[in-house]
C-alpha cells in the first residue's frame, strides 16, 4: 500500500478520529488537491496513525504529529508531539484565556455573578476531566454503526 | 494433441477413483454461496421518536397535581381565596399542557445559570428535553397523531444538533448537561445504508472469520505458553551439557555460568507468576 501523500511531510496537523487501537490514535489530515481540469482545489482527507501509548488524544482534538524516524508497524508511521486544541476546551493564544464559542469564559462567569449565580449551575472548578462519561452516556470515542443483526445476548451499545 | 491427453488423464482419474465426483457447487464461479450456517435475524425497525433512539434514559415522571398552574403561582388574590377556588387553580383542573409546562420549567430549573437565564445553551436543551419527554408520553397514547410525531422528531433532531454544538464549544459543560438530563449522546455513523440481507450476511461472515482467527491465535498462544517451562528446562540442560563438554574437551568455554543462571532465574520467575495467577 502506498503511503498517503500527507504522511511524507515531517510535521502534520490532524484531527483525532475514533480508533480502536490501544497504543495509537488515528488522525484525519485535511489537504487541498488541485483538479487540473477545473483549476480548483478540492478537499481531500488522508488518515494517519500515530503512536500514542497513553491515548492522550481524544476524538476531535487538533494535534501536532511528527514522523517517526522509522515505521513502528505497517500503519503506525507517526507519533504525537503536542495537543494544540483539545475539543471544547479552547485557549485563546493571544490573551491566554479560555474561550467558549465567541465569548471568554470569565466574561460569561461575570455576567452570571451579576444576575446571581445559582448553586445548581455548572461550575468549571468542580467539573471532572473530559472523558468521565465515556462509554456511559457519551459515545463519541467510538465509531457508531447501524444495527444490522439481532445477536443472542443483544447488547450493542455502539449501534444506532 | 494436448487436449486429447488431458481428457484421457481426466478419464483415468475418474476411472480409478469412482468416489471422486464433481460437486457442482465447488466449481460454481458465479453468485458465490457460503456454506457457513449463519442465520441472519433482522434487528427490527425502531421508530426514531422512541426514547431508545432519541437517547432519553428517563421518561416524564408523575407530576404532583395539587400544585398551582404556572401563571397563578405569584397570585396575591389566590392566597386569600377559599379552598374551593384554590383547588380550581391547581393542575388537577387544568388541561394537560399546563402540567407539561410545569415539567418543562422544572427540567430547565435544574440546569439554569441564574434565575433569569432562559437563553443559554443548556437551558434551551433542558427545555426541549422536557418537551420531548412529554410528547413521547403523549405519542404512546395517541400513536396516530402524525403532527405530534413530526414535531417530536424535529425537536429531537434540533436537540441533537445543539448538543453537537455544545460539545464542540464546551466539552465539560456538555458532559455535565447530558449527565444531569440523563441523555445518551451517540454520534451519527460515518455512512448511511439500508439494512439488507446481503450486507448483513457479509458483515456476519467477516465477524465469524475474525472470531475464528482470534480464537485459533489464542489457542496457539496458550499452547506455546504451556510449553515454555519445559523449553526453559531443556535449555538449562543443554547449556550445562555444552559447558561440561567444552570443559572436558579442553576447548574454549563459550557458555558462561551467568547465562545458565539467567535462564534459571527466568524459569523461576515464570513458575512464580503462574502460581500467583492460579
Amino acid at each position: 500500500m502506498a503511503l498517503p501523500a500527507a504522511s511524507r511531510s515531517l510535521l502534520l496537523l490532524g484531527e483525532c478520529v475514533p480508533c480502536v487501537k490501544h497504543n495509537a490514535s488515528k488522525f484525519k489530515i485535511k489537504r487541498l488537491e488541485l483538479d487540473t481540469n477545473l483549476l480548483m482545489y478540492f478537499r481531500k482527507d488522508d488518515f494517519v496513525y500515530a503512536h500514542d501509548p497513553e491515548k492522550k488524544c481524544k476524538t476531535g482534538d487538533i494535534v501536532l504529529i511528527e514522523q517517526l524516524p522509522q515505521k513502528m508497524t505497517r500503519l503506525i508511521t507517526h507519533q504525537v508531539k503536542d495537543i494544540i486544541y483539545p475539543l471544547g476546551d479552547i485557549t485563546d493564544p493571544i490573551t491566554g484565556k479560555k474561550v467558549v464559542a465567541g465569548k471568554f469564559r470569565d466574561h460569561i462567569e461575570e455576567v452570571n455573578q451579576v444576575y446571581g449565580k445559582l448553586p445548581t449551575a455548572f461550575d468549571y472548578g468542580k467539573a471532572p476531566e473530559r472523558g468521565w462519561l465515556e462509554d456511559k452516556k457519551d459515545f463519541t470515542h467510538v465509531e457508531t454503526y447501524i444495527k444490522y443483526h439481532k445477536f443472542k445476548n443483544d447488547d450493542q451499545p455502539y449501534a444506532v | 494433441m494436448n487436449l486429447i491427453k488431458s481428457t484421457i488423464s481426466i478419464g483415468k482419474i475418474l476411472h480409478l477413483n469412482p468416489n471422486l465426483t464433481f460437486n457442482n457447487s465447488s466449481i460454481r464461479r458465479y453468485a458465490f454461496k457460503s456454506d457457513l450456517k449463519i442465520k441472519w435475524v433482522h434487528p427490527g425497525k425502531v421508530s426514531c421518536v422512541k426514547p431508545e433512539k432519541s437517547g432519553d434514559l428517563e421518561s416524564m415522571p408523575e407530576i404532583d397535581q395539587s400544585q398551582y398552574q404556572l401563571e397563578y403561582r405569584q397570585s396575591k388574590e389566590l392566597e386569600t381565596a377559599n379552598d374551593l377556588a384554590k383547588k380550581l387553580f391547581t393542575l388537577e383542573f387544568a388541561p394537560r399542557y399546563k402540567t407539561t409546562q410545569v415539567y418543562i420549567r422544572n427540567t430547565a430549573d435544574t440546569v439554569r445559570r441564574h434565575a433569569l437565564d432562559t437563553g443559554s445553551a443548556e437551558t434551551r436543551i433542558a427545555r426541549w428535553t422536557g418537551a420531548i419527554r412529554a410528547m413521547q408520553e403523549l405519542l404512546e397514547r395517541f400513536p396516530r397523531n402524525k403532527r405530534l410525531k413530526v414535531n417530536l422528531k424535529e425537536l429531537i433532531d434540533k436537540r441533537k444538533k445543539h448538543l453537537k454544538y455544545l460539545r464542540k464549544w464546551d466539552y465539560k459543560r456538555f458532559e455535565w448537561l447530558i449527565d444531569n438530563l440523563n441523555i445518551v449522546y451517540k454520534p451519527p455513523p460515518n455512512e448511511f445504508h439500508w439494512v439488507t440481507r446481503k450486507g448483513s450476511l457479509r458483515k456476519l461472515t467477516q465477524k465469524y472469520c475474525d472470531d475464528l482467527k482470534a480464537e485459533r491465535l489464542t489457542a496457539y498462544r496458550r499452547q506455546l505458553e504451556s510449553e515454555q517451562p519445559g523449553f526453559l528446562e531443556e535449555k538449562i540442560r543443554s547449556l550445562e551439557f555444552i559447558c561440561q563438554e567444552q570443559k572436558e574437551c579442553g576447548v574454549e568455554v563459550t557458555v558462561t555460568e551467568e547465562e545458565i543462571n539467567e535462564v534459571k532465574r527466568q524459569l523461576e520467575a515464570l513458575l512464580k507468576e503462574r502460581k500467583e495467577k492460579n
